[in-house]
């Protein structure tokens, strides 16, 4: 009945080249201030010229330094509390409502207080980000651990397991895929929290201060590239997490019996 | 052959590779009441069963019977209101290494192997390497399964898997076997089959094994004695017993003339 | 041949009438009792706040007391600037929100409903989703200023993406099974889409916008404290700027209220919608 319809890749084009043609034209002629915005040629040439000078690499560095920092303080604290939640009940009834009314806070109202605690350098960035990163590992190492296949925990009490086998043989493997959705949210959340603490603590060496540096200096190109850049680790963080995650299930044996 | 424990770290004495026999298991004017709204249910009402070494018993019983319930009590996973349940002559309190559970679903860990799943059983058992993988060989043979042992979960059917399962649950050198409806998610070419391998298996394991399910055929084929159970509350009504040598013709006139008394039995509720 | 000879067969008794059982885990706590052990740590805390600051031991640039904080937001009550404040967020809150919900629904309505509309905009879109919302507003300060509109478009942006991602998928995935029913019954395209898609979809369109306010209200905290002046996360950048960590607190705690209440509302209506609507096709 339904003939098989030729996709054809170039439609998923039409729409971006098309928006970058009439944003060109605009600028071309005229029609949109070129003080405010600029066009895509002024973009590219940016791009060349932040490359060349290693402007937006040096940039980038600074932010994922700070990004990975506060990932490696975040993940592990999180994991550790999601799991101690999860398996013990009095720890879970004493801590998850104070834990679950801090997580009501919009995540970045606890700048101005950070600010005022830890000051505007590094030490406050890093903190804010490890601060991102901990409820979603924690809520979802929390789920996995918590909600680990029953069934086969009942398998662990025929074969006579020890609490400690009964963790390290059944429930923690049952767990890992939770964990590690929770480990790539934390990368995204990483990422954007990082970003955040640039535009709202004082400048330095980042992505996100080149954006608010640009803004100021009414550079669209600039910023542009910027927001480019950043788009860009993101998708890679998110591919290459959404990539661990598959070996990670494939070389378990994926869903089994 | 000598006692064991129904306690976790469970010693075993005898060495690998012996025809073992299985305990006696006793059952004592057993009751189990669940909590359902505001009252109460009684699942299981005095229910009393002795079990020979080495017999294989069937249970039979439509569901809510309490079959299962009774399975488990024995396997230690759910403790009895009332009564006392004996395996071997020791009370029972809690899961043993001395009885092993199939359960409905396979259950095997989807991260591990056909080998490391079955290895798990043996986590408790102190036993050198060497003679762990001898056994594990020996019980991926008795199961049928050679060539397989490196094999995922999700490669293998669901009568393979199931299959691990026993072996899982024979690797421990258990008295008992209890099977809670093993075959009772396959579908009917497999099950048969499957009958055939467990009765195999039993015959050359020789240890007592108590089976649960709604199959009453099942029951007359692997069966010495069939307990016929019946619901609200789950109480035995009928326990018969099954005469017919081994292997079994299902299409023998006294094997169908006993499946209908059974079933004619169940129906009686 | 002698086959199985008499058996005895036991009259079944009179049995009393059966109940579902419901397993009911052996330590089973009353409500009120979670209640209790919940509050225990924060009760604790709260006390250990108190006494350190009675005794003057807290500096009060670090952590006022909390019966400062409780008067500072006693102030901003009755000086009505908390009022105000909130009045003009959730205003900006609804505009933005209405704005990005209302293009999320289009454009997710666009992908759902036509496979050539997919084709074209589904590709731009997943690039879009990658810009962080956070990263387009240093670019609309540039034309826009720290107006309303930039606001509203950031906020707009936000919850733009859940929407539209929502909607589309919500679309894609009714019951293929009960599309059948309606191929059985020769619907037309429209009766196709009031009967069987949008119902269908409704759970999930629900999802998006619920995603989509909190985004949009994650939205509105930040470009708040960037770039405004007035608005709930302008009170806090004010407290902050003059030091007085107390009015700071109290305004976190008066976000935090804020945020719960507008997603436990918004799951609860959710649910609601799922049961009536949701279900699987049987």
């Amino acid at each position: 009945m339904t003939a098989a319809s030729r996709v054809n890749p170039l439609t998923g084009l039409i729409l971006p080249v098309g928006l970058v043609a009439i944003w060109q034209i605009a600028a071309g002629t005229g029609a949109i201030d070129p003080t405010i915005w600029a066009s895509p040629a002024a973009v590219l040439q940016q791009t060349r010229a932040a490359l060349a000078d290693g402007s937006l690499l040096a940039d980038l560095a600074a932010s994922l330094e700070r990004d990975l920092a506060g990932l490696c303080l975040g993940i592990p604290v999180g994991l550790a509390a999601g799991t101690l939640l999860a398996l013990s009940n009095l720890a879970d009834r004493l801590f998850n409502p104070s834990l679950t009314a801090i997580r009501q806070v919009a995540l970045f109202s606890w700048v101005p207080l950070i600010s005022l605690w830890l000051g505007s350098d590094d030490t406050a960035k890093i903190a804010f980000v490890s601060y991102a990163v901990f409820f979603p590992v924690m809520l979802n190492t929390y789920q996995a651990v918590h909600g680990a296949d029953q069934k086969l925990v009942e398998v662990g009490r025929m074969l006579c397991l020890s609490r400690i086998q009964m963790l390290r043989r059944i429930i923690l493997p049952a767990a890992l895929p939770g964990i590690a959705t929770g480990v790539h949210l934390a990368l995204i959340y990483g990422w954007l929290a990082t970003i955040g603490a640039e535009y709202l603590f004082s400048a330095g060496p980042g992505i996100g201060s080149a954006l608010m540096t640009g803004r100021a200096q009414f550079r669209m190109d600039m910023v542009i590239v910027g927001m480019a850049a950043i788009a860009v680790v993101g998708m890679t963080l998110n591919v290459a997490a959404g990539y661990g995650e598959r070996r990670l299930l494939r070389s378990r044996g994926g869903a089994g019996a | 052959m000598g006692a064991i424990k129904s306690a976790p770290a469970a010693v075993l004495n005898e060495p690998v590779g012996s025809i073992r026999g299985g305990t006696s298991l006793v059952l004592s004017h057993i009751g189990k009441s669940f909590a359902a709204g505001a009252g109460v249910f009684l699942a299981v009402e005095d229910v009393s069963l002795t079990v020979s070494p080495g017999e294989f018993v069937a249970i039979v019983g439509a569901s809510g019977c309490g079959k299962s319930t009774i399975l488990r009590m024995i396997a230690g996973l759910e403790t009895p209101d009332r009564g006392d349940i004996r395996a071997g002559g020791t009370p029972v309190a809690g899961t043993g290494l001395d009885r092993g559970l199939v359960f409905q679903e396979p259950r095997l860990m989807p991260w591990l192997t056909v080998e490391q799943n079955i290895a798990l059983a043996l986590q408790n058992v102190p036993w050198t390497a060497a003679q762990r993988s001898a056994v594990i060989e020996e019980h991926i043979e008795l199961v049928g399964l050679n060539g397989f042992a490196q094999a995922f979960p999700r490669q293998l059917s669901g009568g393979m898997a199931q299959r691990v399962a026993i072996a899982r649950g024979l690797v421990a050198r258990p008295e008992i076997l209890l099977l809670d409806e093993p075959f009772g998610a396959l579908d009917a070419l497999t099950k048969v089959r499957l009958q055939t391998e467990l009765q195999r298996i039993w015959q050359a394991e020789a240890i007592t094994m108590l089976l649960v399910t709604h199959d009453v055929e099942e029951a007359v084929f692997l069966a010495d004695r069939v307990v016929v159970m019946s619901p609200r509350p789950g109480r035995i009504t009928a326990i018969e017993s099954v005469d017919l040598p081994r292997p079994r013709d299902r299409a023998a006139a006294d094997f169908v003339t006993l499946k209908s008394s059974i079933l004619a039995a169940l129906g009686e509720t | 041949m002698s086959g199985a000879a008499g058996h005895a067969i036991h009259a079944p008794r009179a049995t009393s009438g059966g109940i579902v059982p419901r397993r009911v885990p052996r330590f089973v706590q009353p409500a009120w009792r979670n209640l209790l052990v919940g509050l225990l740590v924060p009760c604790a805390l709260l006390t250990v706040w108190a006494a350190a600051g009675a005794l003057d031991r807290l500096p009060a640039l670090i952590l006022p007391a909390p019966g400062a904080v409780l008067i500072a937001l006693r102030d901003i009550i009755q000086s009505g600037d908390l009022g105000s404040a909130l009045a003009i967020s959730f205003l900006r809150l609804a505009e933005g929100f209405g704005l990005g919900a209302l293009a999320g629904l289009a454009v997710g309505a666009t992908m759902g409903l036509s496979r050539l509309g997919e084709r074209i905009i589904r590709p731009t879109l997943m690039g879009f989703v990658q810009i962080p919302v956070l990263a387009w507003v240093p670019l609309l300060m540039i034309p826009f200023g720290i107006g309303e509109t930039l606001k509203c478009i950031s906020i707009g942006i936000a919850a733009f993406a859940p929407v539209a991602m929502n909607s589309f998928k919500g679309l894609r995935q009714v019951d293929p099974k009960l599309m059948e029913v309606g191929t059985l019954y020769r619907f037309s395209a429209a009766q196709r889409l009031r009967h069987i898609l949008l119902p269908g979809a409704l759970p999930s369109i629900f999802t998006g916008l619920r995603l989509g306010l909190t985004q949009a209200w994650q939205s509105l905290v930040v470009v708040e404290l960037v770039a405004s002046t007035n608005g709930i996360g302008y009170l806090a950048v004010m407290a902050r700027q003059m030091f007085q960590l107390d009015q700071m607190l109290a305004v976190m705690l008066v976000i935090g209220v804020c945020g719960f209440a507008l997603d436990k509302s918004l799951r609860s209506a959710e649910a609601r919608l799922g049961r009536r609507f949701g279900g699987v096709a049987r």
